[in-house]
């Protein structure tokens, strides 16, 4: 699950500039977000210049046999492009510039991580996937996630008036895992021994 | 070596806990038991969490008794076990320690707060002290914020990064907010490079391998060559220095954002999906009478329960209006001819919905239209009483026109007390217009036909529904019904399945039709616009239902338009009239892209419910696993999970199916719409039903 959004017109417009060019729209993920009006405003733009050769709005590119099937009956015009351009995630873009290696394939999007990408609907607070959860100690807050410099051992004493010191819109993490808790009566939590975190990914110690 | 090593689950997997470091083999090859799978290929399992060590939880559970224990079923892995073991595992644990355990669930989706909110309330007995989850970070959360009590976790969240997409492919994007991939032809610097490098290669790769991990080929390398394989080498030396600007993800900005997105997408009522509309190829166009048919092929089963009785013969001379076929029963409906001329067969004929041959009066017109002697203009209304409406309707055959074709006749006559009527004017169904036109064109005739349903029901308000969509339909019914005190227009936010009667009615009077029930259960009737239309027609008129409006439009029809059309009239002269289609590959579906019929021959005819004739470009896909990605679950409407009537029909554990609810489904097919293995759902939700119904 992904936002994308699209990139700049200026730095879509020079990579197609001259180009003839086949649009491959992914709407697997529209339900989270898509840019479709921005999409289908500058598509329109393109076609009226007279270079695409085709367009085709399907759904999860990122599978590649579906992706495969779909793009087969459309060779012709692909082939007839100097450049297949994707409107999805990183993904998508991947798996189709895998497929059509000798195509230039380029993104019209940029791709932003759902908060949540991994339960399954987008949320408003994070899990960082840290594999040391630590929310045993914090009262069910992520200090991962919820403290900016995403302190484990307490705060880092540079919030004001319970903002953070780097975002001042953001609340400090520390001083709502403080009150939570205060309420839930388990300040002694806060007497643990110091928590070291491990950077290492699972895909390190494979 | 010591403590969780965990035998005969289905993960890819074991961990191992050793001297407080991870260490990860490689279990046996997965053998289970789905067939999509190919051999020498694995469906990679993206659990999301693992049991914390005995030792981690035995010091969690020092000095905590009383323990309710909420375990998540897991998600972006393959569906093939209903329980995952963690949680009885760790049940065994807590026995182990002398823990009591107040009790234990085991939930799917936990960090899908709607679901899980409806499920934790009163879940927790008396006595509990601690709530201990199994689940990611996000389900944790999910609970801490619910339960009034301290939430731990039991569990982990694995570190896997970059697992974007929906298909269980291989790590490929790290969602770094400035695409690099249109620079490196594809290949993803942040990702595949061990270092993010973004200007080009360390100089640390020996013999094509990174320095930092031998296993893994240098990005640089294979960007390298697929840029000389394109010949872009000279574009990419020209490319300006590229900064990473790691400020682009914020956090706070994505968190906000995320929440205004799921708000806007549960407005109203839970779940349901956005399509794209493409209501652009006909909105605009007017209605149009459709030339009259040389012959019609009137079905006797246009409508839900028993066929009508044809009571005419071949070689009968019939007029316009006039009866061809008696209701036989109580749910039923009559049939009238929609031209004047004679009767040339009555004899099964393909129906466009069923897919089979049904009973169905073919008759030849004779050009006149020469009206039949029982079609003649009713008592004004105020002289009318309800049960003259009721018979008048009823015969009539005017049955729901949105495509249910219940009889309406017997919805007028509710079992309850009715205080509202809701006429559906949201056609939330992509590309059809033929009710935005019907809004349009008979205003006067709507607000006739509320006014009819009004008086017969005895309900105090009539509101007309329509989506924001249609914004000229909405000052039209607006100043209709500015000067008549109980009625009323309601504007809709555009989501699809919002014209189904359940969901309608949640979204504008916030009630909930019990499951299994009916509208008429929280007191409200739902009538569709063109439905509306007709019982005007047949007060004011006399004419029965013998024709309607209907939209002939899609991206592969050369030119689209909204028609009255007679009831009869075949569907391939709908598409000759349009011009045809613009090229050969096409599907042809009765109705709108995600509840209509498929056709497979256009020698079909129109019927009472047929909103319209779309032709669109085919989809050629493969299903593949269900890997529990859980979208299904996020937009049923009716509230329901898809994913478990796939798993059960395949096992024809219908009883399974009937204890989830699938009787409630309304096959409004968003399931089937977002499903990421593109499994036809709803071909199992059908098979569920009709063996459900064959158990009574």
């Amino acid at each position: 699950m992904l936002i994308t959004q699209l990139k700049a017109k200026e730095t879509i417009t020079s990579l197609t500039a001259g180009k003839k060019v086949f649009v491959i729209n992914c709407h697997g993920c529209k339900e989270v977000h898509f840019p479709e009006k921005e999409a289908v405003e500058l598509q329109k733009e393109l076609v009226a210049e007279g270079n695409v050769t085709g367009i085709v709005t399907t759904d999860y590119i990122c599978n590649p046999e579906n992706m495969e099937l779909r793009l087969k009956k459309h060779m012709d015009k692909i082939r007839e492009a100097d450049l297949v351009l994707v409107f999805s995630c990183g993904v998508g873009v991947q798996t189709v510039a895998e497929y059509l290696e000798d195509k230039t394939v380029c993104a019209a999007c940029d791709t932003y991580p759902v908060p949540g990408f991994q339960g399954v609907t987008p949320l408003e607070y994070k899990c960082d996937q840290c594999g040391e959860c630590y929310l045993n100690l914090t009262g069910g807050i992520c200090p991962i996630t919820a403290c900016s410099k995403s302190l484990v051992n307490g705060q880092c004493g540079g919030s004001k008036n319970g903002k953070c010191e780097v975002d001042s819109e953001m609340e400090c993490g520390w001083e709502r895992i403080y009150r939570r808790l205060e309420e839930i009566g388990r300040l002694d939590l806060l007497k643990c021994p110091t928590q070291i975190h491990n950077f290492a990914t699972d895909d390190d110690v494979k | 070596m010591e403590s969780n090593f965990r035998t005969g689950l289905s993960d890819f997997y074991c961990f191992f806990y050793c001297m407080g470091e991870k260490w990860k083999i490689k279990a046996d090859k997965y053998t289970g038991s789905n067939n999509f799978i190919k051999e020498g290929e694995q469906l990679e399992n993206y659990t999301k969490y693992q049991l914390k060590s005995n030792e981690e939880l035995s010091s969690l559970l020092e000095g905590k008794d009383n323990l309710y224990v909420i375990a998540c079923n897991k998600c972006f892995k393959e569906f093939d076990a209903i329980d995952e073991p963690d949680c009885d595992e760790f049940l065994k644990f807590a026995a182990e320690q002398g823990k009591t355990v107040t009790g234990s669930t085991k939930v799917d989706f936990l960090c899908n707060k709607m679901h899980t909110e409806r499920k934790l309330q009163d879940l927790l007995p008396e006595g509990t002290e601690n709530v201990i989850v199994i689940s990611c970070g996000l389900g944790i959360q999910t609970v801490a914020d619910l339960a009034e009590k301290p939430v731990y976790a039991a569990s982990n969240s694995l570190n896997y990064r970059g697992h974007h997409g929906m298909a269980l492919t291989k790590k490929s994007c790290d969602a770094c907010a400035q695409c690099y991939l249109n620079i490196t032809g594809g290949v993803c610097p942040i990702v595949d490079c061990s270092k993010s490098l973004v200007n080009g290669q360390c100089g640390g790769a020996k013999n094509g391998k990174c320095e930092v991990d031998p296993n893994k080929d240098c990005a640089w390398e294979k960007i390298y060559q697929r840029l000389a394989k394109q010949g872009r080498l000279e574009e990419f030396l020209n490319q300006p220095v590229q900064v990473r600007d790691f400020s682009k993800v914020n956090f706070k900005v994505i968190n906000d954002y995320v929440k205004s997105i799921r708000e806007d997408r549960l407005n109203g009522y839970y779940g349901g999906v956005h399509p794209s509309e493409r209501k652009e190829f006909s909105e605009h166009i007017a209605l149009k009478k459709f030339p009259d048919p040389k012959t019609v092929v009137i079905s006797m089963s246009q409508h839900l329960g028993a066929p009508a009785n044809p009571i005419v013969q071949v070689g009968d001379l019939v007029k316009v209006g006039q009866k061809i076929g008696e209701a036989s029963g109580f749910i039923s409906a009559p049939v009238h001819s929609s031209v004047s001329g004679t009767v040339v067969a009555v004899e099964p004929r393909m129906h466009g919905t069923s897919g089979r041959e049904v009973m169905a009066v073919v008759i030849e017109s004779d050009g006149k239209n020469t009206l039949h002697e029982s079609v003649q203009p009713h008592k004004p209304l105020e002289e009318l009483t309800p049960d003259e409406i009721i018979n008048i309707v009823k015969e009539a055959g005017i049955v729901g026109m949105g495509g249910a074709g219940f009889p309406t006749c017997v919805k007028l006559k509710p079992a309850k007390p009715v205080d509202t009527i809701l006429l559906n004017g949201c056609e939330c169904e992509p590309l059809l217009t033929a009710d935005h036109r019907v809004l349009l064109e008979y205003a006067d005739d709507i607000v006739f036909g509320l006014k009819a349903i009004l008086k017969t029901t005895g309900a105090e308000k009539g509101i007309i529904v329509i989506e924001d969509n249609k914004p000229d339909a909405i000052e039209v019914m607006q100043e209709k019904v500015s000067t008549i005190g109980n009625m009323e227009v309601f504007v809709a936010r555009t989501k699809y399945p919002q014209g189904a009667e359940k969901t309608l009615i949640k979204r504008v009077m916030g009630r909930k039709v019990p499951s299994g029930g009916l509208p008429a259960d929280v007191g409200v009737i739902v009538d569709n616009i063109s439905t509306v239309k007709a019982i005007s027609d047949a007060i004011q008129t006399g004419m029965p239902l013998v024709e309607r409006v209907a939209t002939v439009t899609g991206e592969k029809i050369k030119n689209p338009g909204n028609f009255i059309i007679k009831i009869g009239t075949s569907v391939r002269e709908l598409i000759d009239y349009c011009g045809g289609f613009t090229d050969d590959d096409v599907l042809v579906k009765m109705g709108g892209p995600m509840m209509g019929f498929p056709l497979h021959t256009l020698d079909v005819p129109m019927m009472k419910g047929s909103n319209g004739i779309i032709a669109i470009d085919t989809d050629e896909t493969k299903e593949q696993p269900c890997i529990k990605c859980g979208r299904c679950v996020d937009v049923c409407p009716m509230e329901l999970s898809p994913l478990y009537f796939v798993k059960y029909a395949k096992e024809e554990n219908w009883q399974a199916m009937k204890d989830k609810n699938v009787m409630d489904c309304v096959e409004c097919r968003c399931c089937q719409y977002i499903c990421s293995s593109k499994i036809p759902i709803i071909d199992s939700i059908k098979a569920g039903k009709n063996a459900i119904r064959g158990m009574k």
